[in-house]
């Protein structure tokens, strides 16, 4: 029993009186408290439950579906490392056990704990100590710490779209103008209609994975008379092999802002809101000042780009939680509930935000709308292969030369992508396979290298395109193993919402991990485990309430579909014929 | 409100305007699985044990959260879903321990369980990890058996929805998730009230009602009552259940008309003071100032003609009665007509004045 | 919506409910109480109003209606009387006079007073913090005037009403178990009615209305009344200045008590009737919003127990009145009383199956009565009444400087007769104790767990102490649920109000002193646990 004797913590409320008319507060709230405090103690939590008019106990577990949000404080900082696809075909261990003793001028407490993927594929192995990304860590060479790289200009001389001027220094708003930025809004205020005209020639489709004609979302909001109406960028990019929103924001942001305040002024948005991972740091304090700047410069604010019309846009930071980049988790985290997906319909354009019309894009999305305004939507068209309209950035890691992102047309080939873009293995190794849509769209296995990158053709192979990662799996790997890292990341990132999901990626999980160990020589449990698979694989992707469930059984369908003798191997225990075993190759 | 047709399973059945699928399925009588459902929530779609397919759609869809709409046709239990269904039942099986639950073993089966025997599923495939989350929670009331948890969050919502109380939440996520209150503590403590709803919501024994379960396997089959609840003035109906002439426990009537589904800890478990041990069980007269059992003859024959010489030494107005604003309208019925037609006066009052 | 006096997520949790979810729909809430009861967590708007100075603080909120234009003229031309006298009394009684009395600031009187006025539905919920009074009535009919100069009277979700506080206290009412009203409400005094149950009778009824229930006991006390028949009321306990009942309890001739239970009040009978509980007997109850709802048995009565029906019919026969007594069911019974009250006059078992309908049901195919006073009142239009301030009968002095103010607990009902016996309650709340705000604490030299001796122009009890902000400066709290250990009601103030001879529960002037823990008490930690925050 409380005696009723309240403690109120006067910084706390501080952060709500600054921040609580701001849009979408909530996350903003939370971050600013644990920025001070180093953790969300329980009398803030209180004030912040009073305020939002939240149950205290609601605002509790909503806390805690986050990974960065801390309840206890903390003052010296573990070290955090990535354990997913692409950093697991690193000796993970033995950078855990070297990373200790290795002086990174940063205080930690010497424990080390493992992390769902940062974003960070191209430079394995990323380490997390408090809000500081090092890089490139490698067993034996810890202290070899690299920067993120530029995208390399394409070897082919294709025309770019997102990348034309990225090497430029388009990140700071001068050299931003100097390329022409900040034009297209007075088009959007003007001519609204035409600007959907042009986006809807273009082709552009969303490029945060499902691909909707993103015009055709534009104009539906545009047509609601409800409002205020949001523009949101699902800035959260959080699958593992996906870095290009981070790249397009560290080094394109103002195409990303002019992209969203177009879409403000086509659709009568009078605020843009940037859901941000929390594991960019860097990229929230450069896009500030992006935002700050172009704020300051008149390109956005009361009268954005003089068109006498109103655009504001803030950054929202998650906690760390894939599920977030799912739009509808995305704006119910924003609203301050529980980041569960929404039931589908009614649709964000209609019921989006706060229930209101809400337009969602990817980074990627508004940072090709400048681009297309400028040069129209028929030339953004013709940069795709055949039937395929434009480009696309995909991000590639794993066995590669060279590790990055790369901006192709749609449908260039995935051998063309891996070896004259990406300069194929460093070491000549056969590629065995690729995951694709980061690891959610399933693999690629060797023989079918020369697919064309587009939806269709990937479906057509049973997989799925999504995000555009791709991590390589050299001859070596173990595709069991491979398959075990994108099911456990699933698993882990499961919201718990529908029963398919949370109970099926688990048990996918471990029916791979027994398979694993029975190599070892350990007995095989159940009688039947590819029937069990198939069972789970069935339910997954036909009653899983979004994205993550149903798209779980790419994962091991194509596992099957390319490997069957490696499985069947497994099951019977004789994978020591098999490459890999879940070695490293270091 | 506007009446509209749709094809279920091939008949033509029609629906009101805001009538879910599933509520179309279920006021028909058809057979549809549901876990996470209950019909005093939200739908949430979370078991996904209602899909149904609708022509046109890619997908099965949950029913719970499917809305009816003219025209639709919508086919359940087709081979494919009851396999799909099964499965999903055997997965929840899987989550939990595979022991005999105390709820089963006292009360009759639960709602997983029914599911379980309806499909023809144990507890045989999909085993790994389960829920290891039990809870010993010190509250007089509720317990918490968190192991037999399959996180349908029909506790969390009734406390929401129903009861308004938001004393406990959904921690976590995926595979980690759990039901807690604020900060994690106990029951007491924290905004929850004991009211009990959440135990008669959730479908497995990972919550249940201490009082009921620690009657153990008695025989005799439980009956159910309808009345109403004996505490404030609010006037909650109830259920009364009882075995073998004795009370065991309450719950709530789901479309009470005040109460709609909802009681308070003191209607939900405050009734076994009806079989308290210090129950007055025989009519009882002072006798050389002892308070001394008698028959019932002897108690209503000495006390009509105490009464009688009362009235008759000392008038009508010496009398008087004060009647119970907890007994039934007929006691207070009884006892006005006995002041008025029988002592003559209008001498009697009851206990609203304090 | 305006709760009043209402402790209402303790005392009507599932009212609460409504409430509750009323507020998340986005209704504004103005909790009108002098503790900090946890609905205040809900409320747009706590005002913390000093004991017993509701009228000045409703008074006040009328004014600055009519000031703001917020009065519906046109229902107040219609339905009401007295409005210009209204307006004119009113105009001493600003915001900046209310808060010189009440203590709520002038701002918030006057936010909550335009918030109800300019509401399009505005209910108003009060219980006992409103009626045990001496100026009970006049609470009550201040908040009539607000409701009827804004309209609020006669439509759903508004009106002024009374949550009642036990199951059939309303019924007890409806059937007849009062002084001045045969059963349904019909006047004792009014020769129609005395005819109408003569006849039904068969025999001459008293024209004059009998007394109420506490000048009964002082009729006890000086003779006039030789006998009583209690019925499942622990009188002793429940009534204040234990040591007046005792008196008068003790000086009867003769004592007969009907009950479950050998309560402190059938300690001192002559005879004592086994009653059935609830779960043992078929039959109704009436609640707050006036349904008749069934009970029915579901169990065996426990040895020779009987209905309460039964063993009143039974004294009734051997009395040889000549009066008809002889049923041979609760339904009988309940049929007769539906032949006699109009407002019961539609219903029997079958229509009161389901509890759907509400008094009044004057005939078998009415649907019932959900809203009262929809096109017009019993008695024509509604009076505004010209309400003076008055204050407690009790005010803190030097030698008894505190509020003392009763209530119930969520899991502790009445005198814990029924939450006391069933299991489990009573490791919610073990006992008694005081709620001390920390200011006044600190000034004795309180703690949590301490013993404290509180003291009243009438008596002395002992109990444990919590502090908590819950009570405001000055206004101690305690229930009256363990009189075993903690007999509150020893020191509750006897005095009524004039019209319905209620008593102060609500407000008595105490002295707080420390005392070293008494012995025979269990070294019980003062608060275990309660369910429920306490804000």
């Amino acid at each position: 029993m409380k005696t009723g004797i309240e403690v109120k913590d006067p910084v706390t409320d501080g952060i709500l009186d600054r921040l609580m008319e701001q849009p979408a507060p909530f996350l903003e709230v939370l971050h600013a408290i644990q920025d001070h405090h180093g953790y969300l103690p329980e009398p803030a939590l209180r004030q912040v439950a009073e305020r939002f008019k939240i149950p205290i106990s609601d605002l509790y577990g909503t806390v805690t579906f986050y990974h960065y949000f801390q309840l206890e404080p903390k003052p010296i900082p573990d070290i955090r490392i990535c354990e997913n696809s692409a950093c697991c075909l690193h000796d993970l261990d033995a950078i855990s056990r070297e990373v200790v003793d290795v002086d990174l001028g940063v205080a930690h407490s010497g424990q080390v704990e493992k992390i769902s993927c940062p974003g960070r594929c191209d430079m394995p192995v990323p380490i997390l100590i408090g809000e500081k990304f090092f890089h490139g860590a490698r067993a034996g060479a810890v202290e070899n710490m690299t920067a993120a790289t530029m995208p390399l200009p394409p070897e082919t001389g294709l025309e770019e779209c997102l990348f034309r001027d990225i090497r430029d220094g388009i990140d700071t708003l001068a050299g931003a103008l100097s390329h022409g930025a900040w034009e297209s809004p007075k088009l959007a205020a003007s001519d609204p209609q035409e600007v959907l005209a042009q986006m809807n020639e273009s082709g552009l489709t969303g490029r945060g994975g499902a691909g909707f004609p993103t015009g055709v979302k534009w104009e539906a909001v545009r047509s609601e008379t409800r409002g205020p109406k949001y523009i949101i960028c699902n800035a959260d990019e959080s699958e593992v092999g996906c870095f290009k929103d981070r790249l397009l924001m560290a080094h394109s942001p103002h195409a990303m802002l002019e992209g969203m305040a177009c879409a403000g002024l086509v659709t009568g948005a009078k605020i843009g809101i940037v859901y941000l991972r929390w594991e960019y740091p860097e990229i929230l304090e450069s896009l500030q000042v992006a935002i700050d700047e172009a704020t300051q410069a008149g390109l956005l604010g009361d009268d954005v780009c003089g068109t006498g019309r109103p655009f504001r846009i803030v950054i929202r930071r998650g906690a760390g939680a894939y599920i977030c980049g799912e739009e509808t988790s995305l704006l119910n985290s924003l609203e301050g509930k529980h980041p569960f997906p929404r039931e589908k319909p009614p649709f964000p354009t209609t019921h989006g935000l706060f229930d209101l019309p809400t337009v969602v894009n990817n980074v990627e999305t508004f940072c090709a709308v400048p681009a297309i305004l400028e040069k129209g939507g028929a030339w953004f068209q013709a940069l795709g292969l055949g039937e395929n309209a434009g480009t696309r950035v995909f991000s590639v890691s794993g066995d590669i030369s060279h590790p990055g992102n790369y901006e192709v047309p749609v449908g260039t080939s995935l051998r063309e992508l891996l070896q004259t873009y990406a300069g194929g293995t460093p070491d000549g190794k056969a590629i065995q396979g690729v995951t694709m849509a980061g690891i959610s769209g399933g693999f690629v296995g060797a023989a079918d290298l020369d697919v064309a990158l587009d939806p269709g053709s990937l479906t057509e192979l049973g997989a799925m395109l999504g995000a555009g990662g791709i991590i390589v799996h050299d001859e070596t790997r173990c595709m069991i193993q491979a398959a075990r890292e994108s099911m456990h990341f699933l698993a882990q990132e499961s919201c718990g919402k529908c029963f398919p999901c949370r109970i099926g990626t688990v048990r996918v999980t471990e029916l791979l991990d027994e398979l694993i160990e029975h190599s070892a020589g350990n007995p095989v449990i159940r009688d039947n485990p590819l029937e069990e698979l198939a069972d789970l694989e069935e339910v997954l992707g036909e009653t899983s309430a979004c994205g993550l469930g149903l798209a779980a059984p790419f994962i091991t369908r194509t596992m099957k579909k390319y490997w069957p003798d490696v499985v069947q191997d497994y099951i019977d225990g004789q994978s020591a014929k098999n490459p890999g075993k879940g070695d490293s190759v270091e | 409100m506007s009446e509209s047709k749709m094809n279920l399973d091939g008949q033509d059945v029609t629906f009101q305007e805001g009538e879910t699928v599933l509520e179309v399925a279920r006021r028909l009588g058809t057979f549809v699985p549901t876990l996470c459902w209950d019909e005093r929530l939200e739908p949430f779609g979370s078991c996904r044990l209602c899909v149904v397919e609708v022509e046109g759609h890619r997908m099965p869809a949950s029913s719970c959260t499917l809305g009816a709409a003219e025209g639709m046709v919508v086919r359940t239990g087709s081979d494919k879903l009851r396999k799909m269904q099964s499965t999903l039942v055997e997965m929840v099986l899987s989550e939990n321990p595979g022991d005999e639950c105390p709820r089963c073993r006292d009360l009759g089966s639960c709602e997983v369980h029914d599911l379980a025997t309806e499909f023809k599923v144990g507890r045989n495939r999909f085993l790994g990890a389960t829920s290891n989350a039990s809870m010993d929670d010190s509250n007089p009331f509720l317990l918490r058996d968190y192991d037999r948890c399959i996180s349908c969050y029909r506790c969390v919502r009734i406390c929401d929805e129903v009861e308004a109380d938001h004393a406990i939440t959904m921690t976590g996520r995926g595979w980690n998730k759990g039901i807690a209150t604020a900060f994690d503590g106990l029951l007491m403590g924290s905004d929850c009230t004991l009211c009990g709803q959440c135990i008669y919501t959730c479908p497995t024994g990972a919550l249940a009602d201490k009082k009921m379960v620690n009657q153990g396997s008695v025989p005799g089959e439980i009956e159910v009552t309808r009345s109403v609840c004996p505490y404030c003035g609010t006037g909650c109906s109830i259920n009364l259940h009882s075995r073998d002439g004795k009370m065991i426990g309450v719950t709530p009537v789901l479309g009470g008309p005040v109460n709609a589904g909802a009681l308070c800890v003191k209607g939900q478990f405050g009734f076994d003071f009806v079989n308290s041990d210090d129950r007055l069980t025989r009519p009882l007269i002072r006798k050389q100032g002892k308070l001394t059992p008698v028959s019932w003859n002897e108690a209503l024959d000495y006390t009509a003609s105490r009464l009688k010489s009362i009235k008759a030494d000392h008038g009508p107005k010496a009398f008087y009665a004060i009647a119970s604003g907890r007994a039934p309208g007929e006691s207070a019925y009884m006892l006005q007509k006995f002041t008025r037609a029988v002592m003559n006066s209008n001498q009697i009052d009851n206990c609203s004045r304090g | 919506m305006l709760c009043v006096g209402t402790n209402m997520t303790e005392c009507h949790p599932i009212i609460a409910v409504r409430v509750k979810k009323a507020v998340r729909k986005g209704a504004k809430l103005y909790v009108v109480d002098p503790r900090k009861i946890p609905l205040t967590q809900y409320a747009t708007g706590h005002l913390p109003l000093k004991l017993g100075s509701d009228v000045a603080l409703f008074n006040a909120m009328a004014n600055v209606i009519i000031q703001e234009g917020l009065a519906d003229l046109d229902y107040i031309e219609n339905r009401t009387e007295g409005f210009e006298q209204l307006k004119d009394h009113l105009v001493p009684f600003t915001p900046e006079y209310a808060e010189g009395v009440t203590g709520v600031p002038a701002d918030l009187i006057r936010e909550c007073a335009i918030a109800y006025g300019s509401a399009e539905r505005a209910g108003i919920y009060y219980t006992l913090g409103i009626t045990e009074h001496i100026c009970g009535v006049s609470n009550v009919q201040s908040l009539c005037n607000l409701a009827l100069i804004t309209g609020n009277l006669g439509k759903s979700s508004a009106g002024v009403n009374p949550l009642r506080g036990q199951n059939n206290i309303q019924g007890a009412g409806d059937c007849g178990a009062l002084p001045n009203n045969y059963p349904g409400f019909q006047a004792v005094d009014d020769p129609a009615s005395q005819l109408k149950f003569e006849k039904a009778y068969g025999v001459p009824m008293d024209p004059k209305n009998g007394i109420t229930k506490i000048a009964a006991l002082d009729h006890a006390v000086d003779g006039r009344v030789k006998s009583m028949w209690i019925v499942g009321e622990n009188t002793l306990v429940t009534d204040p200045d234990v040591k007046h009942t005792t008196k008068a309890l003790e000086a009867l001739d003769f004592l007969v008590v009907q009950d479950m239970f050998l309560t402190d009040t059938a300690e001192k009978a002559d005879v004592i009737f086994p009653a059935a509980a609830f779960t043992e007997v078929d039959g109704f109850f009436t609640n707050s919003d006036r349904r008749v709802q069934r009970l029915r048995q579901a169990a065996v009565p426990p040895g020779e127990a009987k209905a309460d029906w039964w063993i009143i019919a039974e004294v009734a026969k051997r009395m040889e009145s000549g009066v008809h007594f002889d049923y041979s069911s609760s339904e009988e019974v309940f049929d007769e009383l539906a032949s006699l009250s109009p407002i019961y006059a539609g219903l029997n078992y079958d229509r009161i199956e389901s509890g759907d309908l509400a008094w009044p049901v004057p005939h078998l195919d009415h649907p019932g009565t959900p809203v009262l006073h929809e096109d017009e009142f019993v008695n024509g239009k509604g009076k505004l009444q010209l309400l003076e301030y008055v204050p407690p009968s009790e005010n803190p002095d030097d030698e008894y400087p505190y509020y003392l103010t009763t209530g119930r607990r969520l899991p502790t009902y009445h005198t814990n007769t029924m939450t006391g016996r069933s299991s489990g309650f009573r490791i919610l709340v073990p006992n008694e104790w005081l709620e001390v705000h920390p200011a006044d604490a600190e000034k004795l030299k309180l703690e949590d767990g301490d013993w404290a001796k509180i003291r009243s122009r009438r008596g002395e009890v002992m109990t444990r102490v919590t502090v908590t902000k819950t009570s405001p400066r000055g206004t101690m709290f305690m229930s009256f649920a363990f009189p075993e250990e903690t007999m509150t009601n020893d020191i509750t103030n006897p005095d009524v109000d004039p019209i319905t001879e209620t008593p102060e529960f609500k407000v008595a002037a105490v002295e707080v002193t420390r005392i070293e823990s008494p012995t025979g008490f269990a070294a019980e930690p003062a608060l275990r646990a309660s369910p429920g925050r306490d804000h």
